[in-house]
């Protein structure tokens, strides 16, 4: 028994040490005669507690590089290298990823979620380290430093809705009441920001005690929305899509909808949330998303489905899997920018954002979501989004893009 | 203390020295040297082994509370939260010294510590546990709702560490910084269990009956234990926070603190190597998985099914949990023990 312990537990130690010395063996020597590969960091959450939504993106940002890599031959024949790591949505493994980004000169940065980039936005700044979240909040780029944001944040999201639900669903006397259900974390401190600065102005009832928090973990909202009058004409919720999806039962559970409008912000707003919820319990809500949906006839789709059947066919569907792909594209074009305006061979991450990133201007992303642009003092690149339904299970557009007015915080 | 054959102590302070053959002294010297000059060849594992060394500080304060006083806390990363912030506060809105504001970290902490250890007078095992949990949702909803002094869910931004007009900003410069102090801790928890306090901890660990038929105060003695727990965990918090420039309720989530618990266990409850294989042990495997295994099997040639990678390192990660819980529940420092007793003895083991 002693001998088969010992040998389990060596087996063990042998795991740990062969997992730590993979990385000696994974790195490849540059052959002669080729260009020297661009160096990227890539992160999403594809365990943990968003990993519903992190999957398919990691998958996403993967597929597409390798689209670059093997059919446009990389940039300007250099090939792009791309460090993706999974940070498990683990805001102390995202701190040890950005340094790693640092310490291997990754030229640039992208990362899914506006709380992983919260926990890597302090080394990131600091180190002059540029880098895009696909979902952002006012958080990371305001002030503007040198975090962007790929798409508009989760006030942004907020800002367009009401504006929608106002000019188009709202037929009542007086101002409509508005409920909030917020992620504990940025992406509902993003919407609640904006729907506290903006609520008064654009007409709509909004109290305190109306709106609520939820942890990424929550298995029932039922208490929660109890506390809600029955008056309450609109639910927005800024989350996740499995929280999203626990809300949205609650409310069915308690007959509160149909009975109100709920809209999501574009974190929760995807198939996935479908998936979860069940397409009977989520028919008729609203969402904001920054992309087209995977029906829309736009250049880009094509190459994009081509690879996402190949490699991940279970993401087919996932809008997720369109802001990654996107995501990767702008890397790409931020990229050829500094190699054209700088040369590659004089490439630091400072040169990348300065001849790069900075100098984007209404890059069309193969039409899958909003022209991308840099303005100076905002840190959006893209600053349109769609307003969309869930129609039998999919998620029509019924609106074409929305620009998200520029709120400032500070 | 059993001691290595021919080796005799003649005085007290033989008797009560650490290191106390050249064998150990040799190894003494040895990690010295490795640590000393780790920054040059340990890469990009720095960020990983500053990450290591504050969650040893912090393990090493929870097993003083856990592993020598038997009080289970399943708050110890919302000590740590209250040291973080309390030492961000101090330094980055009040302007004062980052020494005042880790200092007062720890100090901080050890007085929310002692608040949330009252209820150990009453309660004790899982009951406690309870009480511990809810010192953790309540540090964390008090961060996330006082937002005018802690930025709420925005979270607050954090400068380098700086000694003097020495500013640590690197890895390498905070590598000395944080094992300097863990080493400090180490050192202290070593000659704490071998003090009277040390003593009056483990006694009330094993039967605080019998303890307090002996006349230890077990309220004051139960105190203190949760004020140096939670102290430890305070330093490690205001290290956290200078090392990642940034804190958010999110560095903070209940399943740090119940990670915490695993690791003293995996490493070994009670014994003051315990907290530093568990806490190397988790962290090399957590940060192995995620920085390699995981990328290079998703960009293998082997055709994996999708997600497989990603999902293989949470499974792989408990697997290891589990086999060594069922395998050698007394820990690391118990193997390490048993490696060091058939070294002496061999090539005789028996």
């Amino acid at each position: 028994m002693r001998k088969k312990t010992l040998t389990v537990l060596s087996g063990l130690m042998c795991l740990v040490l062969v997992a730590t010395l993979l990385g000696a063996c994974t790195s490849t020597a540059e052959e002669p005669g080729t260009k020297a590969p661009l160096k990227i960091g890539m992160s999403t959450p594809s365990t943990g507690v968003a990993a519903e939504k992190g999957a398919p993106m990691g998958h996403a940002n993967v597929d597409c590089i390798k689209y670059v890599n093997d059919e446009l031959g990389g940039v300007d024949g250099h090939e792009i290298e791309a460090l993706w790591l999974d940070n498990g949505y683990d805001a102390s493994k995202a701190v040890t990823i950005v340094n790693r980004f640092v310490d291997e000169d990754c030229l640039l940065f992208t990362v899914a979620s506006s709380g992983m980039m919260t926990a890597m936005m302090g080394i990131a700044n600091e180190n002059e380290l540029s880098g895009f979240a696909a979902f952002s909040s006012p958080n990371l780029t305001q002030p503007p430093q040198h975090i962007y944001g790929q798409t508009p944040d989760y006030g942004d999201d907020w800002a367009a809705f009401a504006k929608y639900y106002l000019d188009n669903i709202w037929k009542g006397p007086g101002k409509p009441k508005m409920a909030l259900h917020l992620l504990d974390n940025s992406t509902g401190a993003g919407a609640r920001m904006a729907a506290e600065a903006g609520a008064e102005d654009m007409g709509i009832e909004l109290r305190d005690k109306w709106i609520f928090e939820h942890p990424a973990t929550t298995s029932s909202e039922t208490t929660s929305l109890t506390t809600l009058p029955d008056d309450i004409d609109v639910l927005y919720i800024s989350s996740t899509p499995a929280p999203t999806a626990i809300v949205i039962k609650s409310a069915v559970e308690l007959g509160m909808y149909p009975g109100m409008t709920i809209a999501c912000g574009h974190a929760g707003f995807t198939s996935a949330l479908v998936e979860l919820a069940g397409a009977d319990i989520v028919e008729g809500v609203y969402g904001v998303y920054p992309t087209v949906g995977w029906d829309d006839d736009v250049p880009a789709m094509a190459k994009m489905t081509e690879y996402c059947q190949k490699y991940h066919p279970d993401d087919y569907g996932n809008m997720d899997y369109i802001i990654s792909w996107a995501q990767s594209l702008i890397t790409v074009e931020i990229l050829r920018l500094a190699v054209e305006n700088a040369g590659a061979d004089n490439l630091t991450p400072q040169v990348v954002e300065a001849q790069g990133l900075k100098k984007l201007k209404n890059f069309d992303v193969g039409g899958l979501h909003g022209p991308v642009s840099y303005t100076s003092g905002d840190n959006r690149l893209s600053k349109s989004v769609r307003v969309f339904r869930i129609d039998d299970g999919v998620l029509e557009p019924i609106t074409g893009w929305v620009e998200s007015p520029f709120i400032s915080y500070e | 203390m059993d001691l290595p054959a021919g080796t005799r102590n003649y005085t007290y302070a033989q008797d009560m020295a650490i290191f106390r053959t050249k064998t150990h002294w040799t190894l003494l010297i040895g990690l010295l040297v490795v640590l000393c000059t780790a920054p040059l060849w340990w890469g990009n594992w720095l960020s990983v082994a500053n990450l290591i060394g504050i969650t040893i500080i912090a393990a090493t304060g929870l097993n003083i509370l856990t592993g020598y006083c038997g009080q289970l806390s399943i708050g110890h990363a919302g000590f740590m939260a209250v040291g973080a912030y309390t030492s961000a506060i101090l330094t980055e809105r009040l302007g004062l010294p980052f020494p005042v504001g880790l200092i007062s970290a720890g100090v901080a902490a050890g007085l929310v510590g002692m608040i949330f250890g009252m209820p150990s007078l009453r309660v004790k095992g899982f009951y406690l546990a309870i009480a511990t949990i809810a010192a953790q949702f309540i540090i964390i909803w008090v961060i996330k709702h006082w937002t005018d002094v802690t930025g709420g869910h925005m979270g607050m931004s954090v400068s380098a560490p700086a000694l003097g007009g020495l500013v640590l900003k690197s890895n390498a410069s905070q590598f000395y910084l944080i094992g300097s102090i863990a080493v400090l801790s180490i050192f202290f928890a070593k000659n704490l269990a071998r003090t009277r306090v040390g003593r009056a901890f483990v006694a009330i660990r094993d039967n605080d009956l019998a303890a307090e038929v002996m006349g230890i105060n077990l309220f004051r003695y139960k105190l203190i234990a949760f004020f140096i727990g939670c102290f430890f965990a305070g330093i490690a918090g205001s290290l956290f926070a200078h090392w990642a420039r940034f804190i958010s309720d999110e560095f903070f989530p209940l399943t740090d603190s119940i990670l915490y618990i695993g690791m003293i266990i995996i490493g070994g409850l009670g014994t003051t190597t315990g907290p530093i294989f568990g806490a190397i042990f988790i962290g090399l495997i957590k940060h192995s998985l995620t920085h390699y295994l995981v990328p290079t099997l998703e960009s293998s040639a082997i055709a994996l099914p999708a997600g497989f990678a990603s999902g293989l390192a949470p499974m792989v990660f408990g697997l290891i949990i589990i086999l060594f819980l069922i395998l050698e529940p007394r820990g690391l420092a118990h193997r390490w023990q048993l490696f060091k007793a058939a070294y002496r003895l061999w090539p005789f083991s028996y």
